[in-house]
């Protein structure tokens, strides 16, 4: 991109030499004078249960102890963990149904290794050791662990105001009916020629970030309590928390650490509220809360696993008449996000094809499970593994190509988007679908694989998708930006907006460079510290470099606007004739002679003194300061797709995937690398999603693979060649045109690969993840029933 | 607990420490000598994220006792860095832009270094095969096999050996 000097820049990433180095500082990697451990009690011997008693006494006799914590030692002030209820409006959030029902520690059990006390200790193994000796008398409860269970007749209740156990459906006050959608579905079934359904189950994954959650907190001196974390949404866990502890906001500073990695895992709260409470209960002293991997497994959520229906209907030249849908989520102990994940996995259902009659049922149920919030995607893989699966088995049917069908019927530009109020503003999916198709070679090898007859062998499939860049207007969308010049021209940023890894601190600062006219290593993101920071929404929906990028923006052209105003006077010229070099000299353009450094306005601005002969200023006075409170209006949708070739040996149902082909409509790629980076890592995901990441539990709920070695992702041996084409096609809303792509990565992937396992095996695997056991079974079927 | 006397050498320093029988590796070095450059992944040797090298092999410090490394050097990822300069492994990543969360990042950085040492020149498979120890969330690997083909290739034209 010649017409920028920093955005399309692959630049060195700003946080890469401390993390190549090691030092990067996670919070498990802060000490304090003075520091002290807790160790959280979990519930190991049940999925759900009434605590009767808890018995410290032998805990308290353990060296180096110095509390016990139980529930009634803590705010018995309840809360949810999510924060996307602070994100509707008061009558919306009614409307939905959100509650708060969580108790820091609880009485009543309701998933395995749910936390129930908690020991503060001098260090971290006497605090282990005292756990080991605290007694509990629990009445073991029956456990549910599907929607099924929870919602028969005799089925114990999680919470009074949610019968059956159902979380959550559709307000029928937002929806008619509790259904989204539109048209009339039953009377277009009727006239359908081709009409495929089933009804499929996307599993429980777990986010697997490589930092555990971990945290330090602290309530000091001036009677401030403060927390270290590596929280994806820093100000709404800061107010959360102000509330739950009913502190004004002003005496609760949030410290945002390093974020090894996120995916959704801590987009609200997780142990911040157990960690503040042990904090409370030794004042002065830093309590320091690490989780083991098999801990923090059981007490983040996970992706909400789903029993999802679907039916789809066509005429016999493709077009489809009408989709109908019920998705019923798995929720887990606690209601969280139930209604926002709810219904999302229908926005992204309604957001995808030019369908005339469309229905979608979306519900959640409690299940004696650990919670379910937010993984990267927020419901859209879910939807791809159904729509993408049936959409070929139509296509199969009609007997047409399924890239061919996806080109004809996609949404796009104008058409109504996935929130069914707005439109498209950009869509480059067809450029998308065919440079993946000329990179994998679709055409060919489609037709080569069609009627194969060997023990291995292979299938190309495909699936496309669409996602969003920020909440709005669905919800709120929010981010403040400050930027001051220094006396020397250079640029400190305020503003809360996260990196978890991703690489937004390093992005946000090439559009400040650019939007500023400034070297970017003349630009300073200042992150992280609640007291310093405004309001931001924090990281999720895939909203950090479009809402944030366009905050940067807007708030450095204005410190661009005020710059040039003041030179505009020295030489007496108009503002908007004016340019800004490398050496930060602002030129009348067309004159570059005619100049004046910017650091020679910004430090009159700051050290401005009085001529003592003639009375005058020596300029204009005032340190160059802008900010903006930015609330968008859009949310500029990506549109992407993957092509994935696999190998299946029909012997042993073992999938091999071969190569994988992304094309993501991005906009405008700000850094190219980075951009590749979320597709590379979103594509380890998906396919993990869709081939071998499931939480599993025994009938008495207990969770049987919360470790690496028992949960199985892709390692490097087992990630195909990949190829990730970036289509540049600037939306008329992103920052320099830039859409989303984030969460992106991880969707396509999932169906692609189910398509690429249908061509080669000609079976549809409809129960997730399709492993090796579930193949080589469906094969056996298959040939039994021949 | 049993304390044992016992000598490390850390990145070149040399630290007489009395140790607990029962501590690992990686908890000395993060919480007896303030090196917290080794990460806390799993625990139990699945993810590679405090793997540390021992007089040039690869380890898991999370499953190395403490004592066990008596009298022996031990290398973790900020003791490659010599002088302000980056160890040409850790250059690589940098300009790969290998790196996302970065969690995993010191433990990829010296299972390099262990590989190349080894291996000056190694194919794809072998970057693959001897990566699988090592869990990333972030990259889907690409990018890190992408550094450590370019990490190899610059040591080779320079002549530099891993373990310097």
């Amino acid at each position: 991109m010649g017409e920028f000097k920093s955005v399309g820049k692959n630049v060195t990433r700003v946080d890469i030499r401390a993390k190549v180095t090691g030092r990067a500082k996670y919070a498990g990697d802060i000490d304090m004078p003075g520091m002290v451990y807790g160790k959280i009690i979990r519930c190991l011997e049940h999925a759900h249960a009434k605590v009767k008693s808890i018995d410290f006494s032998e805990a308290k006799k353990m060296p180096g102890v110095l509390k016990t914590l139980g529930p009634e030692d803590v705010t018995s002030k309840t809360y949810n963990q999510s924060v996307i209820d602070l994100m509707a409006s008061a009558q919306e959030a009614e409307w939905m149904g959100d509650i708060e029902e969580q108790n820091i520690f609880t009485k009543h059990v309701k998933f395995y290794g749910d936390g129930i006390g908690a020991i503060i200790a001098e260090t971290e193994e006497q605090a282990e050791r005292a756990a080991a000796k605290v007694k509990v008398e629990y009445e073991a409860l029956p456990v549910y662990l599907t929607p099924e269970q929870s919602s028969a007749p005799d089925a114990i209740q999680f919470v009074e105001s949610k019968p059956g156990n159902r979380a959550f459906q559709l307000p029928a006050e937002m929806f008619p009916n509790n259904c989204l959608g539109w048209g009339d579905v039953d009377e277009a079934f009727k006239e359908a020629d081709v009409v495929v359904e089933d009804r499929f189950y996307t599993p429980k994954q777990k986010q697997c970030q490589m930092e555990p959650n971990n945290y330090i907190a602290l309530y000091d001196d001036e009677g401030r309590l403060n927390c270290w974390s590596s929280c994806q949404m820093p100000k709404l866990a800061h107010v959360k928390l102000a509330r739950l502890f009913e502190m004004p906001m002003s005496r609760v500073k949030f410290n945002q650490t390093v974020v090894g990695g996120g995916f959704g895992a801590r987009l609200g709260l997780v142990m911040e509220p157990e960690v503040c409470a042990l904090a409370l209960a030794v004042p002065g002293r830093p309590v320091k809360l690490l989780q083991p991997r098999e801990e923090d497994w059981l007490s983040s959520p996970s992706r909400h696993p789903s029993d999802y229906w679907m039916k789809m209907g066509f005429k016999k030249d493709g077009t489809p008449v009408a989709i109908d849908a019920i998705s019923k989520n798995f929720k887990g102990g606690y209601y969280l996000d139930g209604s926002a994940l709810a219904s999302t996995t229908g926005f992204w259902l309604q957001g995808m094809y030019k369908v005339e009659n469309l229905r979608y049922r979306g519900e959640s149920y409690f299940t004696n499970q650990p919670v379910c919030g937010a993984y990267r995607g927020y419901g859209n893989p879910q939807t791809n593994f159904v729509l993408e699966q049936l959409v070929d088995r139509a296509c199969n049917e009609l007997n047409v190509d399924p890239l061919e069908w996806r080109k004809k019927w996609h949404k796009t530009v104008g058409d109504n988007s996935w929130i069914g109020f707005t439109q498209y503003s950009s869509c480059a999916l067809d450029e998308c679908l065919d440079k993946g198709a000329e990179a994998i070679g679709w055409k060919e090898k489609r037709a080569k694989y069609a009627n194969q007859t060997g023990v291995k062998r292979r299938g190309i499939g495909l699936s496309v998708g669409q996602h969003t860049s920020g909440a709005a207007p669905m919800i709120l969308e929010h981010t403040t930006c400050t930027v001051r010049l220094n006396e020397d021209a250079s640029a400190e940023l305020l503003l809360a907006c996260s990196d978890l890894g991703q690489g937004s601190h390093t992005t946000l600062r090439q559009i400040a460079a650019e939007s500023l006219g400034f070297p970017i290593d003349d630009v300073h993101l200042d992150v992280g510290d609640s007291d310093a920071n405004g309001f931001d929404i924090g990281a999720h929906a895939s909203r950090t470099l479009y809402v944030g990028g366009n905050a940067v923006k807007q708030a450095c052209e204005d410190a661009r606007r005020q710059l040039f105003e003041r030179a505009a006077k020295k030489l007496e010229a108009n503002a908007d004739d004016l340019d800004i070099n490398d050496e930060k000299e602002i030129f009348v353009k067309g004159s570059p002679n005619k100049s004046i450094s910017a650091k020679e306005i910004c430090e009159v601005g700051v050290y401005n003194f009085v001529n003592h002969l003639t009375g005058e200023r020596n300029g204009e006075i005032g340190q160059i300061q802008s900010y903006v409170s930015y609330m968008p209006d859009h949310n500029s949708p990506p549109f992407f797709c993957t092509f994935v070739e696999v190998e299946v040996d029909m012997e042993t149902g073992e999938v091999k995937v071969l190569e994988l082909v992304s094309a993501h409509d991005i906009g405008r790629a700000i850094h190219p690398a980075i951009c590749e980076g979320q597709m590379e890592g979103g594509a380890q995901q998906g396919l993990g999603m869709a081939l071998t990441e499931e939480i599993y539990f025994d009938a008495n709920g207990k969770v049987k693979n919360n470790s690496f070695t028992d949960y199985k992702m892709l390692g490097s041996s087992d990630m195909p060649k990949m190829t990730n084409i970036l289509v540049e096609n600037p939306d008329p809303y992103g920052p320099f045109g830039a859409k989303s792509v984030g969460e992106a990565g991880l969707v396509t992937p999932v169906g692609a690969v189910a398509n690429a396992i249908y061509q080669a095996t000609g079976i549809q695997f409809t129960q997730g993840p399709i492993t090796p056991e579930k193949i080589l079974k469906a094969i056996r079927e298959k040939a039994a029933a021949a | 607990m049993n304390k044992l006397a016992v000598n490390l050498n850390v990145n070149g320093r040399n630290y007489d420490l009395s140790v607990a029988s029962n501590k690992t590796l990686l908890e000395v070095l993060r919480d007896q000598l303030d090196l917290p450059d080794t990460k806390y992944g799993c625990g139990t040797g699945e993810c590679g994220a405090c793997t540390v090298l021992i007089d040039g092999q690869v380890v898991n410090s999370c499953l190395t006792l403490a004592a066990t490394a008596d009298g022996k050097a031990i290398t973790t990822a900020i003791g490659l860095e010599k002088d302000g300069q980056l160890h040409p492994v850790q250059e690589a990543f940098v300009e790969e832009t290998a790196v996302q969360c970065g969690y995993c990042i010191p433990g990829m950085v010296i299972k390099t270094v262990g590989l190349l040492e080894q291996s000056p020149e190694p194919n794809e498979a072998e970057i693959r095969h001897w990566l699988e120890g090592n869990i990333c969330r972030c990259t889907g690997y690409e990018k890190i096999v992408a550094a450590v083909k370019s990490a190899s290739k610059k040591m080779t034209n320079a002549g530099v050996k891993a373990v310097g």
